[in-house]
This record gives C-alpha cells, sequence and structure tokens, in this order.
C-alpha cells in the first residue's frame, strides 16, 4: 500500500509551505523542480541530523514534515531514508548522474590512511570511503553546505592528536562551502540556509564560510545576562557566566536570538557557559569546562598557540 | 550452496553499519544461515581525551553519538562524581534523571516510526521514503494510513520530547548542563510546569498511539514473536536513580540467562573485551575495561570488525529496553524481535510516568549542584544506560589529567563479533534463522537489526589506537580499501 503524496497530506491537515524566512516558496513546491539534497555522513555523531528533525518555527516551513513535503527532495539521507544497501547507493548515484543537487555534509572527512577509517557504503562488492564519495559528491553539486562544526571546520573528531586526519569539507574537497557550525547546528540556521539557495540568493560569508547574517555577531554581545553581576559558582540563575569560562565573548552565533529546541531553552539561560561550539577552535580552545575561578594562565597561553595553529591549518 | 548478500549501508540506523548475511535453503525454508555485523567507522574519542581536563568528559563524550549524548553525559558526571565521593544535591540527581528521561522518550519514539516502521509499511510516495523494497508490506488500507499519519505525528511528539529536555539540559541534542556535583540548571518553577504541560501531552500519545501501533504491527506479524531471539542472554547496568546513593533504580541492574530462572547480580569485574575477530592484538584479549588497552592490528587472519567483543564471563549478552524490562520484572512475554519493540513502548510510557512522579520531589530552591573538586588521581567508572542499553565509562585521572578513558557502549555488546570462543554476537545471532522471502529484499534482515536499535557511531568511533601503533597502512587495490593501525 503506498500513500500518494495528497493522501499523505491531507491525513496531516499540512498546507503547502508558502514562506521561507520572507522568501516566496511557491515555486519550489514539490513535486515540480523541488531541488534534490544528498545528505552525507561522515566523522560525525548525526546530532545535526537530530537537531534538524527539531525544527519548529512560527513561519513555513514550520516543521520538518514540511520541510521533506513541500521544500526539499531529500534523495540520500541514511538515518531517514526508506532504502538500505543497493537501493540506497543507486538513489544516490542517479541523482550525482543528474548534477545540480544540493549537498548537505554532516561529519568531516578522515583522511589519514587513504580515507579508510570511514567507510560510506559498499558498491559493487568494493568498499567506497567517504572521502572518495564527498570529493566525487562536491563536484557535481549545485551547492555544498557544511552542517555542523566537523564538517566545517573539523570539530572533536578533528581534535589534538586528530587520530585520524579529519579535515573539513573545504580542506578536503578545495570546493567553495556554506559552513552552518555549531555543536549540532540550529536547525533554523539550515533551514535558513537552505530557503536562500533556493531562492537564488547571494549568501554574504565571514572569512570562515559561516552566513554573516547568522553569524556576524557574538554570542555576548546578544546576550541576556551581558552586563548583569557575575556567577561565581555553577547553579546560580540570572548572572553572567564569564568567570565560569563562558566562551560567548569569542563565539559568533546568534543562540541568544534564536535560542534552542523552540525557544525551550538555550545554554547560558541554563547556567551553562557557551562552549563555543560555532568556532572552529572548538573543542581546542580552553578546556571545554573549567572549573569555577577560570582555567589556569600557563594553559591558556599554550593552547592560544594551537588555536592560531588551527585557524592557519584550516 | 548459500548466497552471501551484502547490506551496505544499514540505513535507518545512528551510524555506519554493514552486514553480511549468508541465505540458504534449510528444511525447505530459505534462511539466513550465517551473519556478520561489521561497524566501518572509527574517530579516536578515547585519544582525544588523554590530557585532558577530566571536567571536558561530559561534552565531549556526549558527542560520541547524537542520538545518545544524554546518556554519555550521564555516564561521565556520574564517573566523575565518583572519583572524587562527591555526593549530588538531591535537585540534581532528580534534573538529571528529568533530562535523560526526556532523551529517552524522544530516542524510543523516534526508534519505533522513523527507523523501525518502514520496515513494516511503505511511506509516501517520494524521497526520502521511496525508493523501498516492497517484499512483504503486511500493513495496509487504512491502518496503513494511519501508521503513516503517526509517523509524522510521532515527529513533532519526539521533537517535543527534546523541548521538553532541554527545559533542564539548555539544549538537545548535547545538553551542556551536565557537570560533575550536579547539573547547572535550577527548577524555576515556570520550567516545572512547562515540563508536566509537555508530559500531559507525550503519556497519552504512548498510551493511546504507540502503543496501539506496536499492537497493530504485532497484530499482521505476530510470526516476529518467534524471529530474532538470538542468545537469549540479556544484561542491564540499571538507570535512573531514586535515591542518593544510586541503589535505588527505576530500573534496576542485573542480568539473566537463558534457561536459567532467576535474575543474577552483576559483578563489574567480569567484564571483559575480547578481539579474536577485531582488529585487535590477541595479547590484549580479556581485559576488564578498568585496565583496558587498544591495539589495533591490521591485517589479522580472521578478524571483520573494529569493535571488540565485550563478554560477561565469557558470555555474550544482548543489552536494551528488552533487557531492562525483563531484569526488573517489568516484561516476560519472550525474547524476539516484536518483544524488543514492546518492551521498548512499555518502558516509554514507564519512564514518562515516573518523570512525573520526580517533579514532585523536587525542593525550591534547594541547590543543584556540589562544589567539585579534580581529584590528583583517581580511578573510577559509571554505568547508566542509553535508551539502546547498557553503557559505562572507565576513567583514570593522573596529576590531575585524564591518563586513560574507556567506553564500552550498548551497541559494541549487541552488534560485537564473534569472541574467542567462536560465538557470535547477540544481532549476529538473533539473524540465523530469520527466513527470506525474497533475496533481493531481504526486508526480514532489516527487522532483526532494527529491533536492537543499533547506535554505530557510539560502538565503533570510540576505538582508541595506541599512539606508538598509530601507523594504517591502506592497502589498496587488493580489493577493498583496508586499513591497518
Amino acid at each position: 500500500m503506498q500513500v500518494s503524496r495528497r493522501q499523505f497530506l491531507s491525513l496531516l491537515g499540512a498546507s503547502s509551505a508558502a514562506v521561507v524566512a520572507g522568501l516566496p516558496l511557491k515555486s519550489f513546491a514539490l513535486p515540480a523542480g523541488a531541488m534534490k539534497v544528498i545528505w552525507l555522513q561522515g566523522a560525525g555523531c548525526t546530532g545535526c541530523s537530530v537537531s534538524f528533525l527539531n525544527r519548529i518555527a512560527p513561519t513555513a516551513p514550520h516543521s520538518v514534515d514540511e520541510v521533506l513535503l513541500d521544500i526539499v527532495e531529500l534523495s540520500f539521507h541514511t538515518t531517514v531514508m526508506a532504502a538500505a544497501g543497493d537501493q540506497a547507493v543507486s538513489a544516490a548515484e542517479a541523482v550525482y548522474a543528474q548534477g545540480g543537487y544540493l549537498l548537505v555534509v554532516e561529519g568531516g572527512v578522515p583522511t589519514a590512511f587513504g580515507g579508510a577509517t570511514c567507510w560510506a557504503w559498499t558498491r559493487n562488492g568494493v568498499d567506497v570511503t567517504f572521502k572518495d564519495v564527498v570529493t566525487r559528491y562536491a563536484s557535481k553539486a549545485a551547492g555544498i553546505v557544511c552542517v555542523g562544526n566537523c564538517s566545517s571546520f573539523g570539530g572533536i573528531p578533528a581534535a589534538p592528536p586528530n587520530p585520524t586526519g579529519v579535515k573539513s569539507v573545504r580542506a578536503a574537497t578545495g570546493k567553495k562551502t556554506i559552513n552552518i557550525p555549531g555543536c549540532p547546528a540550529h536547525p533554523d540556521w539550515l533551514i535558513w540556509v537552505i530557503a536562500q539557495t533556493l531562492a537564488g540568493a547571494n549568501i554574504a560569508l565571514d572569512v570562515l564560510g559561516r552566513p554573516i547574517e547568522l553569524y556576524g555577531t557574538t554570542v555576548h554581545d546578544q546576550c541576556w545576562r551581558n552586563g548583569m553581576e557575575h556567577a561565581t559558582e555553577f547553579g546560580q540563575d540570572n548572572l553572567c557566566l564569564l568567570g565560569l569560562g563562558c566562551k560567548g565573548p569569542e563565539t559568533y552565533a546568534p543562540c541568544p536570538v534564536s535560542m534552542w529546541n523552540g525557544s525551550a531553552n538555550w545554554c547560558v539561560d541554563a547556567n551553562a557557559p557557551c562552549i563555543g561550539c560555532t568556532e572552529p577552535t572548538f573543542p581546542i580552545g580552553r578546556p571545554v569546562s573549567v572549573p569555577a575561578g577560570g582555567g589556569d594562565d600557563e594553559d591558556d597561553d599554550h593552547e592560544d598557540e594551537d588555536d592560531d595553529e588551527r585557524r592557519n591549518e584550516r | 550452496m548459500a548466497t552471501v548478500k551484502v547490506l551496505d549501508p544499514i540505513s535507518r540506523i545512528e551510524g555506519h553499519l554493514k552486514i553480511e548475511v549468508s541465505i540458504d535453503t534449510v528444511r525447505g525454508l530459505q534462511q539466513v544461515v550465517d551473519a556478520r555485523a561489521t561497524g566501518t567507522l572509527f574517530r579516536g574519542f578515547e585519544t582525544i581525551l588523554q590530557g585532558r581536563s577530566p571536567l571536558d568528559a561530559p561534552d565531549i563524550t556526549q558527542r560520541i553519538c547524537g542520538v545518545c549524548p544524554v546518556s554519555h553525559g550521564m555516564a561521565a558526571v556520574v564517573t566523575l562524581d565518583r572519583a572524587a565521593g562527591i555526593a549530588v544535591p538531591e535537585n540534581g540527581r532528580i534534573l538529571r534523571n528529568l533530562v535523560l528521561a526526556a532523551n529517552f522518550i524522544q530516542s524510543h519514539i523516534l526508534h519505533f516510526y522513523h527507523l523501525a516502521a518502514l520496515d513494516y509499511v511503505d511511506g509516501p510516495n517520494q524521497a526520502p521514503w521511496q525508493p523501498s523494497w516492497k517484499t512483504d508490506k503486511r500493513v495496509s488500507g487504512a491502518a496503513a494510513n494511519a501508521l503513516v499519519g503517526n509517523y509524522v505525528a510521532a515527529l513533532a511528539m519526539r521533537r517535543k520530547a527534546h523541548e521538553m529536555g532541554a527545559l533542564f539540559g539548555g539544549r538537545l541534542p548535547h545538553p551542556p548542563t551536565y557537570r560533575a556535583g550536579g547539573i547547572t540548571a535550577t527548577p524555576r518553577p515556570e520550567r516545572i510546569d512547562a515540563y508536566r504541560a509537555y508530559l500531559n501531552e507525550l503519556i497519552p500519545f504512548i498510551q493511546n498511539v504507540y502503543l496501539n501501533d506496536v499492537n497493530t504491527v504485532a497484530s499482521v506479524y505476530s510470526d516476529y514473536f518467534r524471529i530474532g531471539k538470538g542468545h537469549g542472554n540479556l544484561l542491564a547496568y540499571g538507570v535512573f536513580d531514586l535515591d542518593s546513593t544510586g541503589e535505588e533504580k527505576l530500573l534496576n541492574r542485573g542480568r539473566w540467562v537463558n534457561g536459567r530462572r532467576d535474575v543474577l547480580r552483576v559483578d563489574v569485574g567480569s567484564i571483559t573485551e575480547q578481539v579474536r575477530y577485531s582488529w585487535y592484538d590477541d595479547r590484549t584479549a580479556n581485559l576488564n575495561p578498568a585496565s583496558g588497552v587498544t591495539t589495533p592490528q591490521y591485517p589479522k587472519r580472521g578478524a571483520y570488525s573494529w569493535l571488540k567483543s565485550p563478554r560477561y564471563q565469557s558470555i555474550p549478552y544482548e543489552v536494551g529496553p528488552l533487557a531492562r524490562m525483563w531484569v526488573n520484572g517489568d516484561y516476560s512475554n519472550g525474547i524476539s524481535v516484536l518483544d524488543r519493540h514492546a518492551a521498548r513502548a512499555l518502558e516509554c510510557l514507564k519512564v514518562a510516568e515516573a518523570a512525573m512522579g520526580w517533579l514532585d520531589e523536587i525542593v525550591p530552591d534547594a541547590p543543584v549542584i556540589a562544589p567539585y573538586e579534580v581529584p590528583d588521581s583517581a580511578s573510577a567508572y559509571g554505568l547508566t544506560e542509553a535508551a539502546r542499553g547498557a553503557l559505562g565509562h572507565w576513567l583514570n585521572i593522573r596529576n590531575g589529567r585524564i591518563e586513560n578513558y574507556q567506553v564500552i557502549t550498548p551497541t559494541c555488546w549487541n552488534a560485537s563479533p564473534r569472541d574467542g570462543n567462536g560465538r557470535r554476537g547477540p544481532l549476529e545471532q538473533a539473524l540465523v534463522g530469520t527466513p527470506i522471502k525474497n533475496q533481493a529484499e531481504p526486508i526480514e534482515v532489516l527487522r532483526v537489526i532494527h529491533s536492537f536499535d543499533p547506535c554505530l557511531s557510539c560502538a565503533v568511533h570510540v576505538m582508541r589506537p595506541k599512539k606508538e601503533a598509530q601507523v594504517f597502512t591502506v592497502a589498496m587495490g587488493s580489493g577493498p580499501a583496508a586499513c591497518r593501525p
């Protein structure tokens, strides 16, 4: 038994999406001319996919089902797709052959040992590395979007000593990418980028490939708690967390504005210092967690050098 | 002559899994006669943790897996609490439980509807629900429409469960509030009310929709109460401490051996990891994780997986919701594909209802976290449960830094390769005997795999190559790309 898209929509009582982030999207509604999306997962944790499922917004697409039914044709995504094995690989290859798809990459690209620490799939009896698939699929994509810190900058798998030689997609493929870092990335940030791309907008990027519209201001500058008295220990409400190691001043992200999980909360408002997860230095800089009173100075100096090196590498 | 069928990628799981099954006809029935499970990804988290502040462990280990980050956070903070001998304030214990409960609920709903259901019903007529295998989709007509409709309703429900968890977790996935000594979030009255309001929506959904849909599938696939049993040994570390000692839990620690009558106690020292069929040096076999060593070796004769084989007194055990509910005395119908789904759904309800009670135990304005000082040197472990089964972290601190960190994940138990005695891992064993209608579309294999809710990022990404042994060699041109550490 198959449910047609029309029946499916009537089951949901879903209306078709009209506007995303202020942009008319009607012409992009499925099935006619929907942009095909291939979403590849490499050295990552699937957290950005799970975060994507958490989309909820007052404007269309209100939630992830509307994204999938009305806005993009998600041709390949191993966590959600029905197909497995050869059938799944063939679905990706068919879209690749046509070209012009949007390539979304989650997870970094292991390059050590020929990329053999991460296989994408088996094709005709041969294991194919993620590195090979990303490189090949990047060549015919209409655009490449890196969702999360790992594909954008390498992320935790690339932290010292980077056991598997993980690189960002940009470094591994030499292609221009739109980076949406965050560990995980916020669903609204990704959907904003998809909407802009579908509308053919020219997205202004900073030197790290991040959309300036989203990542132009530090967390600290947008934080409600900026200017409040400083917390001296954990578990205190409504105080600035700078003394507890908050990385808000050096972290560019709209978290205080977008908040998380349908505005249920966000890190600082749960009294948890910003850990800088949208930055290429994550998690290299100061310890992700520092004891009350801050880290020790000697370490900070040492790790700042690491930060510079890491920025230069990428 | 058996046909060997390779399924790679296995979709609708977390992470990268390759399954190789041999299919043959035995006594007139085409079925799986052998199976091998291979995890194909390695990140090296344990190496990355070495030398860092122990306080980094909760945030970093959560990133092992985006589906069960809260469980890694819990295992890490429990390990740190124990390393320093810290007593966590009651509010800290309760709020940690509430965030973890929220993630259990979201994970179980996600698993049944979005990862498993498409093995039983065909989805909408577009990507990512098509293409799909059409073999043996028995849920049809109005029942199929309802199930697919609930697939979408469940997307909203699992999202709301995450919003509920974010009230005290800060955000999900990867909540930043889990810290050694307690939790950073406070139980503001408006957040307690909001959590309760979410539960008031989720509990009826679990009762009236989720459980009902499991029944719908069970009614037309009743043969799956006899498929996928496996070894029949069940292990649970237990989870959701009900007092500050951790002695009382909502779901207790224990193990059950196939054919025995009583639930047996768990001695952590009896857990070892075998490597006979794993790409690790045989001299590191049978070590307890407290003194675990990971020395990769590739190529290695007969080996086929990056997963080690965790065993309890040398015996393979299945972990997961069925194991938990079984040792807790909450479920005893049987061990099979459908029993796993049923136990998972019933556990989802049990956890949600318990969380409602925990909200009333919160003491307003009482502390949520105790001051924590990293010990100069200590060894400790922390046992908890992820939605998909038993999870343990083992830590050595030296000079205030992480000297060694070992993780044994639920999927390492379930998807492990054969051990030194040649016994298959639980998932491999469960696949053997599975009837196959159509070799070209072995949907039955997916049903067995998905019933375990495997999470391969967890299982494989934590492998730790020894620094001095870090010399992967790529053997190209001789078949599949291969590597050795």
